[in-house]
């Protein structure tokens, strides 16, 4: 009965990915390779969502006080003027607000540009939708485009872009050019944008997040989509959204609706304390991060790997396995399990091209990413470990 | 690891602010209507042609709220996908804002205005402070799995597979999108019973699945055999079944769950199977289709915690099917949320296990609200229909005197206060469910005693 499977489910396979992170689990290693943290989240927020509990909020919900916070923090934060009432969603996660907006906007052959390398699901989500992903290639080593080829990828069927920034493997924080050269593009082939900036908040050296929305003629035709999981460290309580122009959102809803009608009460409830929380947090928070950053690509260095792109944002390392090294990055994952005791991901999930001829047949079985929202202590650990497998010159080797 | 995974009907919600400023009798117009010009604009591109079923009710850009900032430019025509023409600013929202304003007690509102029980709460706090607050696995906490399946066990008699036949979601309005989207292609055949909740007919047509569409009538909503038989074919796959079902209350007999099964058989056919009212079953036993011989490797069994817990707005839902099954459900599932909320699925785990005394009370509760309604609502004047399992009850409202469902539910909300649901939403043809309205008694005692005396007093027949 495999034939029942849908045709579309049916393309979707299961990855290596998989099968390394079973054995991770199955040799104890330390995990480097999911991206959520291991140490607690705020306070503050878990007594909120003890509150919201005991004070029975429980049942369906839409606790609109999130979309005024969130209002309020976009005019700040990127000058851009939404209304409240109309034109945000409250979603499962930033994953579901997604998968609602491409439903809302993606048809049966419309075509929906991603840069590659790219977070695996955004593709499963266009496929679902009936859509076509298109790929556009950042080249490394700083995971940069060129403004005349972005166009080339475009056609008649093309309905959105899809930006992720900061971005998520490489760690690239997309620059205002870069978002000038997208909208450029975005108006002159009148498509959607649809952003993922879960990260928005982990950024580094003083760069800053700039949401594509902002820039002049995109507002009107952008899809914000972002979450509490990274900023708030509750990748478990499904609290994300969708913020588009009404029209747009009213459409997100309805789908919203039909796929799961509401995202978990209590954490709604405590959203609005995430939300007002002072600037301080969220110093903080890009303090402590960059701190992490720092550490894992000083030790990653030690130990022979090429940080040639030193990531401005997201909890994730883009690190280039040392040039000596003959193994594919999935042999070597499976070594570094296997050996160090350390997991990590191989980058050949995330790439979905062909490689442009300047920019070398092998790189994409190159790159391992390496996630830093981790403990001290649990870094600390997976360098004491990596370090019992360094050849004399001081670089790992299997 | 790269964060994918391998691997109710809930009726009403209560939005705090109206989406939408129309007035609720140009919905009528709109929801009674066959088709509505469409406002969507075309694009440049080639249209590729929907396989949606017939019926069209589009969305037009007016149900959006206006925009408050006068001085933005127009945004670019509305370049929504054709799967929303299926897609209605939903009948819940309007009627909820509509009480509101009117004061209205809402027994339209498929949620209790009471809250679960502590233990269960108390379990969702003691996991947030023990800090399970970050990414389940994607198809469900082990535990949670495997409670889900020894309830399953204890309720069907059949021994599932925790780690391959069980999905967590986010409630069970996922799981039936999951398993829509993950097992139906474009142009599949799909049978529903109508009336039905909402989000089957939009899925379906999401997943561009043809819709053969069979009416269960007043009084007893049974199942009309032989047309159903001629309606399933070797092209038939997949059958939608809802029981204890919603809004009629009706629960399939084992003779028509035989009926349907023997079809199913002989042509192939996969049954998709919502039960999450399966702990609210009054007049008659819950029967699984899953349990049936021969069924369990052809059958989706949806459910989740909201309605027996009363905590329906923490969406914790399941799909339990064979792996060959669950394996499209997981995928889809990956792809519209990824993972459900982990202390709530803690806090579900421990519910699960609690003993049958707690579903005994709970059946208890609930007959003692359906006789106040019911009588009242006899009381009243109503025809009202045996309602087997859930807790709605529908009712014929025409010895009141007025068209059609929605504009005795308007009169209803605006001159007695009190709010049911016109079923005509619940049909793939409105007109077939104009007569009839529900009326839910999830609410405390106290509730429902104050709607049927506001009834009592100042429902009129015309």
């Amino acid at each position: 009965m495999e034939g029942k499977v849908s045709r579309a489910s049916r393309k979707l396979e299961a990855s290596p990915i998989q099968e390394l992170s079973q054995l991770a689990q199955t040799c104890g290693a330390i995990n480097l390779a999911e991206g959520f943290p291991d140490f607690p989240a705020p306070p503050h927020l878990k007594a909120a969502a003890l509150s919201a509990i005991t004070a029975d909020f429980n049942q369906y919900r839409h606790v609109q006080g999130i979309c005024h916070l969130l209002a309020t923090q976009m005019k700040g934060r990127h000058g851009i003027a939404v209304n409240a009432l109309s034109d945000f969603v409250i979603c499962c996660g930033q994953s579901e607000a997604f998968a609602a907006s491409i439903f809302a906007i993606v048809d049966p052959g419309d075509e929906v540009l991603l840069f590659d390398p790219a977070y695996e699901t955004y593709e499963s989500c266009i496929l679902l939708a009936g859509g076509i992903p298109v790929y556009v290639p950042l080249s490394p080593p700083d995971w940069s485009f060129k403004k005349d080829e972005l166009m080339k990828y475009f056609t008649s069927r093309t309905k959105a872009l899809v930006l992720n920034s900061p971005h998520n493997p490489t760690g690239k924080v997309f620059t205002r050019d870069e978002l000038e050269t997208i909208s450029e593009a975005c108006k002159i082939m009148e498509c959607f944008a649809i952003t993922d900036e879960v990260y928005e908040y982990i950024t580094y050296d003083r760069e800053l997040h700039i949401s594509l929305a902002s820039l002049p003629g995109m507002q009107e035709r952008t899809i914000i989509t972002s979450s509490l999981s990274k900023t708030f460290s509750v990748t478990g309580w499904r609290i994300g959204w969708a913020c588009a122009p009404a029209n747009i959102a009213s459409a997100i809803r309805n789908i919203h609706v039909k796929i799961t009608d509401s995202a978990p009460a209590p954490f709604q409830e405590a959203a609005l304390t995430a939300l007002q929380s002072p600037p301080d947090y969220y110093c903080s928070l890009r303090t402590e991060y960059e701190a992490r950053r720092d550490y894992v690509v000083q030790i990653l260095s030690v130990l022979g790997f090429q940080v040639r792109f030193k990531p401005k944002g997201s909890v994730f390392i883009f690190a280039e396995l040392p040039d000596h090294c003959e193994l594919s990055d999935i042999e070597f994952v499976k070594k570094l399990i296997e050996k160090a005791g350390v997991a990590a991901v191989p980058g050949c999930g995330f790439f979905h091209t062909t490689p442009q001829p300047q920019d070398g047949e092998k790189y994409q079985r190159r790159y391992i990413r390496f996630a830093f929202c981790k403990s001290g202590e649990t870094l600390s650990a997976a360098r004491q470990k990596m370090e019992q497998c360094v050849n004399e010159d001081g670089q790992l080797s299997f | 690891m790269i964060l994918s995974s391998p691997f109710t009907a809930s009726v009403a919600h209560h939005y705090e602010m109206p989406l939408s400023l129309r007035s609720f009798t140009s919905l009528n117009r709109a929801l009674l209507s066959s088709s509505s010009p469409s406002s969507l604009l075309l694009r440049r591109s080639s249209l590729v042609p929907t396989m949606a079923a017939s019926t069209t009710t589009t969305v037009s850009s007016t149900d959006a709220a206006p925009q408050l900032n006068q001085s933005t430019p127009s945004p670019p025509p509305v370049q929504v996908a054709k799967r929303l023409e299926k897609f209605k600013t939903t009948i819940f929202t309007q009627m909820s804002s509509l009480a509101i304003k009117h004061n209205a007690i809402n027994l339209g509102q498929g949620f209790p205005n009471f809250d679960g029980p502590d233990f269960v709460k108390d379990a969702a706090i003691e996991a947030i402070k023990a800090g399970k607050n970050q990414y389940a696995r994607g198809y469900g906490v082990p535990d949670l799995n495997s409670a889900i399946a020894s309830r399953f066990q204890k309720d069907t008699g059949l021994i599932v597979d925790p780690e391959k036949e069980v999905t967590v979601t986010s409630g069970c309005t996922e799981a039936i999108a999951a398993t829509i989207l993950g097992l139906v292609n474009p142009g599949d055949e799909v049978v529903l019973f109508a009336p039905f909740y909402d989000s089957y007919e939009a899925v379906l047509s999401m997943a561009g699945a043809n819709i053969k569409c069979i009416t269960l009538r007043p009084p007893d909503f049974a199942v009309p055999l032989e047309e159903l038989k001629s309606v399933v074919s070797a092209n038939t796959k997949a059958i939608m079944i809802n029981t204890p079902h919603n809004p009629t209350g009706k629960m399939f007999t084992r003779e028509e769950l035989e009926f349907i099964a023997q079809l199913c058989k002989e042509n192939d056919v996969l049954v998709f199977t919502d039960e999450v009212y399966d702990k609210l079953s009054f007049e008659m036993d819950h029967i699984s289709m899953a349990s049936l011989p021969g069924m369990f490797n052809r059958t989706v069994t949806l459910n989740s915690l909201g309605k027996t817990f009363s905590l329906t707005g923490w969406k914790i839902g399941w799909a339990v099917a064979p792996p060959h099954l669950t394996w499209g459900v997981r995928q889809a599932h990956s792809f519209l949320t990824f993972a459900t909320s982990t202390p709530m699925q803690f806090a579900a785990a421990t519910a699960l296990q609690t003993s049958d005394s707690y579903y005994e009370e709970l059946k208890r509760d609930y007959l003692a609200k359906k006789a106040i309604l019911v009588e009242g609502l006899e009381a009243v004047g109503f025809v009202v229909y045996p309602s087997s399992g859930t807790y709605f009850v529908v009712v014929d409202h025409t010895p009141f005197g007025f068209e059609n469902d929605v504009a005795f539910c308007e009169h209803l909300i605006e001159e007695v206060g009190v709010v049911a649901i016109p079923t005509s939403v619940f049909y793939l043809n409105p007109e077939e469910g104009k007569n009839l309205v529900r009326f839910t008694f999830c609410k405390d005692e106290a509730t429902l005693r104050g709607a049927v005396e506001r009834m009592k007093h100042k429902l009129r027949k015309r």
